[in-house]
């Protein structure tokens, strides 16, 4: 049988493996580590080829992804969205836009309006803005594809001619007036958002865009919450008019307080120059210098400490309203102190 | 059949790779073992004798504080060596009459009941609860948090109520519940198909009280109770022995010897371990009946002590945990830095202080990886289940990666590397030794029968038997039957039916007439035949026994047709023959025969075997035979993957060091041609000391030797010797070696199946036991069950282990991508101050939904190089998240996919009229409610609802594009290095997973309600052309990528390049 060695043969005591210096390797080290003159655990050179590869790398994806970029352009246009109307996301059925309105930057999600009559700064800063946006539309930069459309010269936006809005007929609802601010009827600017190619389907008109009175009644008729107010003022204006059709092209304006204390504490409210916008602003084909028409509502005699939910909205059979979205309706609080 | 032309000369004819080849590989990979921690110095020899106790000084902490725990528990008994008088009155007992059923209470009362107290195991809840709290869902419930936190913040202090940070949270409360579920649940049913294996403990056991003798339930058993046990039975407890008859005992179990214990009446050693008068609890009676005096009952007994030392140890985390770990660390620094960042830019850019912690909470939210933990949990779960088809049974997860980076295994012999079953390994006959047969499928003829020697040879063995085979067995493969007989008449008995068919029915032809049975003064066993029905009707005598025995009897010796007389020169041949096999830890048998002459016994002779009269005859001596427990006929090739794979194999085993050795070499664990330095000093003719250590690299260390060694030797002799047998070990040592295995750096897979080897079990890195053979305690304590005792299950197990890491390394890279370009969104949004880009539940979506598939079908890549031909990954450099990783998600796919994201959602916006110079800038406005005319590139005014519109359906153009990048990410992870051309897209799983998930984010954007449920809208079809381009980009880019880490692995980009 086997021979048992003595124990301690069984040790070989010489090394096999050369033994390597242990490195300690501190988070100091991990920093700089001057014995190799790494800094995270990389030389120099090293960080310098690994940069030279990300440079490569970043310019390949960014060389990559701007072709695919300027490919992809070749298939939009400059004079028109890709898709427009019912094929946009934006669809066809406008908001409502309103001003003055609080700055988002500071105050993103803010609809409120809120001053002290009493305190001219307060005051300013909406009626400037109102100032601004009316100087803008009376100065503008481009008028040869501008023309002066009315009913009666039965000039329409086309396709490269828009129409010039026209601010004196706002009554006091003027700069000069400070918009009503100061004295407390502040005056709202309510437009309706430009959508490319969008043409209203106003109220009685048929197809032809001829008066039926049977059609306007049932058009009226299907219109929920339609005011009262606007309702006369509708019917009535047919009456008086001579060429009911020209008077019916427009987009109806209404706004009242949002629930029942709203709307008294709002008080009368007065359109400039009357509740709706002419039709021959439309469409808009991003024509030069297109001015988006809009009208002015101003509140006669709003209670003053009172926050008031207002709510604006446009009417025409292709317009339509949702609460919740807020289709074909803005809203915005009023406060004055 | 194999035969040798010289007298001896050990035929192994395994495959050998050679230590050569290994060494070069080494070399190759630069230095061997350089990431081993060098703690203490081998260059300072220490001095030679060694013979110093206070050595144990040098050990470590944890080692000394082991061994006191041992020694606490030390079996300082002396009931094997009093007096059987003291023993009575120390146990209240009468060693004829019994105890007393007062008794009984008594000493139950005092001593204890006789069963094993099961170890406490967490409860069912307390294990789900540690799954899900556990790991990666660490980092999950403190987002969840931090989402709540900011919910509730937003709340409080502001009105834009979002209920995104809500959804977050309960979505990632969910994920960890669901992933710790799943883990739960999958090592649940591992523990399930554990309890179907549990074994018999002895149930009833005969026991002698009061005078009568009574059968009675193992479990009523009390110290002192007076026990018969009968070959077959289970030993009951601890038992002193008071008398027996040939009893035999199986120990394998306990200590590790693979071959039976004859146990005695006498006390034949101080150490309870060696002494032949006791019986330990659960050992298996093999032979014989004995009467003896339970000594020690259930927890106390050695079997109960050596199951609670197993108990008491902790392994520690496992070197996947560590991964998780450092990968949970990194994760959690940069989520802050991060985070960090860009709280500070958000102050600096103007942003208020309560926007800022949004964007603080959101990015160490976006940061964190929500489908790892999912993800992560079934690959390993779905890797567990495959290596359950190939008889591995995972217990805990966790242990299918650690098997992956095992760098040495410790290997018990009996039962694992061997058969645990006697067989014939060699025979000597014709003056030359022949090579049998081991393995465990041999069912044929392997000699010649026409051969005279071996004729002459064969019929010895056949006839000088007492073992047969259990009747009814026919239908049985032989090496299964059933034999009535010891283990090495067993082994022959088996043989010899191979060899002749059917040995009983050749029985019959040759009439037993009178026997010698064995017996340890003769050590030989004679029977006599009657040869009537054969032409020469000459009695004949077989002999077979201990071979000087049977020679010393002969004096001729069959060669071939020739009988030699026996010289000097034969006596040589055989004495060197001999020797030879019992170097190779072989039990060795002589055979003899002899024509017993008419004239001294005629026909109808009476031989009597009480007073044998013809020993005295000179009978032929026809060979030797010689049997070994063999190893298993897969282990070689086993042990040849393991080594070329890298790892160290290592034989700790409690059988001795003749056998071990034997073992190892027939298995190759050592390896042909290194040599031991007995061995060559041996060859040599010289003394040990005169050899160079330094040369040697094979040792074989007894337990006796390994005492005396200290830590830092210990240390010395694993690192300095290549191959090493270590035999007659005990548990602790056993234990030791693994311990000293691991603080030299290794991660050490521990096999065994005895209850002495689950204290090694334990304290490795994964512990293997055997399914079939392993006792309760060892699959207690084992992390990996090899279901079919076969070794070389373990070589799948590794193979398995370390595609895991590859993959999981895939997967961390497949999945933190588009986490990180989420992320990415989130900055530009805030830097840019654009439009949202990727909504927080569309973020959910993609790494909670549609990457989960094709992230879990990773698991079903198969290996991109022959793993099974590199080196164990080192813990310390090879980890599971490098800086190249890193880089690599961070710096490129990340980036790419948030591009291809951008590249959809401003292409989307284009064509909706919103070129993206305009975006630029208008985050506040475009979020706000009150604007409700904003204008676009074209002078269209946008009404918040519109915007909304526009927003959803560009957040949906991103998040498609992301799940379309991800898709060629999911590609590209196929291989690390790789090409994509070579590899092919074989992986079905894979495929169906992309299918899937593309059925999956169609879904979530087209079908309605659905889709407005989770915040996506419809897209036009062609948006889902926008990010193919990147898509393409990707795979092209990571094919130039891989072929720079192929063709300059050494340059400092190629390297950085390599995940």
């Amino acid at each position: 049988m086997g021979t048992e060695a003595e124990p301690q043969s069984k040790v070989n005591n010489n090394p096999i493996y050369p033994k390597k210096p242990i490195e300690e390797n501190t988070w100091g080290d991990f920093i700089w580590n001057s014995r190799t003159g790494q800094v995270f655990g990389r030389t120099g050179t090293s960080w310098a080829k690994i940069f030279i590869f990300y440079v490569v790398f970043y310019a390949g994806l960014a060389a990559f992804a701007g072709l695919c970029y300027y490919l992809f352009s070749l298939t939009l246009r400059l004079d028109q969205p890709k898709w427009i109307l019912g094929d946009s996301i934006i669809g066809t059925n406008p908001g409502v836009g309103f001003r003055p309105m609080p700055d988002q930057e500071e105050n993103s999600g803010s609809s409120l309006i809120w001053y002290r009559r009493e305190n001219e700064a307060d005051a300013a800063v909406w009626y400037n803005q109102l100032a601004n946006y009316t100087d803008a539309i009376e100065n503008p930069e481009e008028v040869d594809s501008l023309q002066t459309c009315s009913y009666d010269n039965g000039l329409r936006a086309t396709e490269i001619k828009s129409c010039f809005v026209d601010t004196k007929q706002f009554g006091t609802c003027n700069k000069n007036n400070a918009f009503g601010y100061r004295s407390g009827e502040p005056c709202f600017l309510i437009k309706l958002n430009r959508i490319f190619g969008w043409e209203p389907e106003p109220f009685g008109l048929n197809k032809r865009g001829q008066y039926d009175p049977d059609l306007l009644l049932e058009d009226l008729d299907r219109q929920k919450n339609l005011p009262d107010s606007l309702r006369k003022y509708i019917t009535d204006g047919v009456k008086s008019n001579i060429d009911p059709s020209k008077f019916l092209d427009t987009i109806w304006i209404s706004c009242t307080g949002e629930n029942v204390n709203d709307k008294e504490t709002l008080g009368p409210v007065n359109y400039w120059p009357r509740p709706g916008i002419p039709g021959y602003f439309f469409p808009y084909y991003k024509q030069l210098g297109y001015q988006s028409p809009f009208i002015f509502v101003q509140f006669l005699k709003p209670l003053t400490s009172v926050l008031i939910n207002i709510e604006c909205r446009a009417w025409a059979k292709n317009i339509i309203y949702d609460k919740i979205d807020r289709l074909g309706s803005v809203h915005f609080e009023l406060m004055i102190d | 059949m194999e035969r040798s032309g010289l007298p001896f000369v050990t035929g192994i004819v395994h495959e050998h790779i050679t230590m050569d080849s290994f060494e070069d590989e080494e070399q190759g990979q630069g230095g061997s073992d350089e990431w081993l921690d060098v703690d203490d110095d081998p260059s300072k020899p220490f001095l030679r004798p060694v013979r110093i106790y206070g050595s144990r000084l040098a050990r470590d902490k944890d080692v000394i504080a082991f061994e006191e725990r041992a020694e606490e528990r030390e079996w300082d008994i002396d009931d094997h060596k009093i007096e059987v008088l003291e023993l009575q009155s120390r146990y209240d007992t009468d060693l004829h009459w019994g105890l007393s059923e007062k008794q009984v209470l008594k000493n139950r009362k005092h001593y204890g009941e006789n069963f094993l107290q099961p170890p406490p195991k967490p409860s069912a809840f307390l294990k789900f609860f540690r799954a899900v709290i556990g790991g990666l869902n660490a980092l999950l419930w403190g987002s969840a948090f931090l989402s709540f936190l900011s919910y509730g913040a937003q709340y409080i202090y502001t009105d834009r109520i979002s209920n995104d940070n809500l959804v977050l949270g309960c979505a990632l409360i969910v994920v960890v519940h669901i992933s710790g579920a799943f883990s739960f649940y999958q090592e649940f049913k591992s523990s399930r198909i554990m309890e179907s294996f549990k074994t018999m403990v002895p149930r009833s056991c005969v026991v002698f009280r009061e005078g009568s003798r009574a059968e009675i339930d193992v479990k009523e058993l009390v110290v002192g109770d007076l026990v018969e046990i009968n070959y077959g039975d289970l030993v009951p407890a601890d038992i002193r022995i008071l008398e027996c008859q040939n009893f035999t005992v199986d120990n394998s179990a306990l200590t590790g010897e693979a071959e039976p214990q004859k146990r005695l009446s006498v006390c034949t050693d101080d150490n309870p371990m060696e002494t032949k008068n006791l019986a330990f609890f659960s050992t298996n009676a093999v032979q014989g009946t004995a009467k003896g005096v339970v000594i020690r009952v259930g927890n106390k007994t050695l079997m109960g002590r050596l199951a609670k030392l197993a108990c008491g140890l902790d392994s520690g985390p496992s070197p996947i945990a560590v991964e998780m770990n450092k990968f949970i660390m990194i994760m959690t620094i940069r989520s802050l830095v991060f985070g960090g960042v860009f709280f500070g830019l958000a102050l600096a850019i103007g942003f208020s202080l309560i926007d800022s912690i949004f964007f603080l909470i959101g990015i160490v939210v976006a940061n964190v990886p929500e489908g790892l933990a999912v993800t992560f949990t079934t690959i390993l779960s779905v890797t567990a289940k495959r290596m359950a088809k190939n008889h591995c049974l995972v217990k805990h997860l966790h242990a299918v990666e650690a098997l992956g980076s095992t760098s040495c295994i410790c290997s018990d012999k009996t039962g694992t590397l061997t058969q645990n079953v006697m067989s014939v390994a060699h025979l000597f006959f014709n003056s030359a030794v022949a090579l049998a047969d081991t393995s465990e499928f041999v069912t044929g003829q392997q000699f010649d029968m026409q051969d005279p020697g071996f004729a002459a040879l064969a019929n010895v063995a056949a006839l000088c038997s007492r073992a047969n085979f259990r009747p009814g067995q026919e239908d049985i493969p032989v090496l299964k039957r059933t034999v009535e007989g010891d283990a090495s008449e067993t082994a022959i008995l088996k043989f010899m039916e191979l060899q002749m068919g059917n040995v009983s029915r050749y029985r019959v032809n040759f009439p037993k007439l009178c026997e010698i049975p064995f017996n340890s003064t003769n050590k030989y066993q004679v029977s006599i035949h009657d040869m009537s029905k054969t032409s020469d009707p000459r009695h004949l005598l077989v002999i077979k026994g201990a071979p000087e025995r049977v020679i010393n009897l002969c004096t001729t010796i069959l060669n071939g047709n020739e009988e030699l007389l026996i010289d000097a020169r034969q006596k040589e041949i055989f004495n060197s023959t001999y020797v030879g096999l019992a170097k190779l830890g072989e039990r060795v048998l002589g055979f003899a025969d002899c024509r017993l002459p008419l004239d001294r016994f005629p026909l109808g002779y009476k031989f009597s075997s009480e007073d044998p009269d013809y020993l005295d005859i000179g009978f032929r001596f026809v060979g030797l035979i010689s049997m070994i427990d063999p190893p298993r006929a897969s282990v070689p090739d086993a042990v040849s993957k393991c080594r070329s794979a890298g790892i160290r194999l290592v034989m700790v085993t409690g059988d001795h060091p003749v056998t071990a050795k034997a073992i190892a070499r027939a298995v190759n664990i050592l390896s042909e041609g290194n040599e031991t330095i007995e061995e060559r000093a041996e060859r040599l003719g010289c003394t040990v000391e005169e050899i160079n250590p330094t040369t040697i690299k094979a040792a074989v260390v007894s337990g006796a030797e390994l005492k005396l060694l200290s830590a830092s030797q210990l240390r010395n002799l694993l690192r300095n010797h290549t191959e090493i047998v270590f035999a007659r070990t005990s548990p602790e040592q056993k234990y030791i070696i693994v311990d000293a295995f691991q603080k030299l750096g290794y991660i050490v897979a521990a096999t065994g199946d005895g209850v002495n080897d689950s204290p090694a079990l334990k304290k490795a890195d994964v512990g293997v036991s055997m399914g079939i053979a392993g006792t309760e305690v060892s699959k207690e304590t084992a992390d990996i069950i090899l279901m079919d005792d076969n070794f070389s299950s373990i070589v799948t197990g590794i193979e398995e282990g370390r595609l895991i890491f590859d993959n999981l390394k895939k997967l961390i890279a497949y999945n933190m991508a588009d986490n990180i370009a989420e992320m990415y969104s989130v900055w530009l949004f805030m830097v840019l101050r654009i439009p949202l880009p990727m909504g927080t539940i569309a973020m959910l979506l993609t790494v909670l939904g549609t990457d989960v598939l094709p992230a879990i079908s990773i698991a079903y890549e198969k290996a991109e190089a022959d793993i099974m031909k590199l080196r164990p990954r080192n813990p310390k450099k090879q980890t599971l998240v490098t800086p190249q990783l890193l880089s690599y998600t961070y710096g490129q796919t990340a980036v790419l996919e948030c591009t291809a994201g951008f590249f959809a959602y401003f292409l989307t916006y284009a064509q909706s009229g919103w070129l993206p110079g305009d975006l630029i800038g208008i985050e506040k406005k475009w979020h706000s409610r009150s604007v409700n005319d904003l204008v676009d590139s074209y002078g269209q005014e946008w009404s918040y609802e519109a915007r909304s519109q526009l927003g959803l359906t560009s957040q949906t153009a991103f998040f498609v594009a992301i799940v379309l990048t991800q898709f060629a990410n999911v590609i590209c992870c196929k291989t690390r290095r790789v090409s994509l051309f070579q590899k092919g897209m074989r992986n079905k799983k894979m495929n169906a997973a992309l299918i899937f998930a593309l059925a999956l984010v169609g879904a979530l954007v087209y079908v309605p309600n659905l889709n407005a449920s989770v915040n996506l809208t419809v897209l036009r079809p062609e948006v889902w052309l926008a990010p193919l381009p990147f898509a393409f980009f990707l795979i092209i880019y990571d094919e130039i990528r891989k072929f720079i880490v192929r063709n300059f692995p050494k340059t400092v980009v190629g390297n950085h390049l390599d995940t």
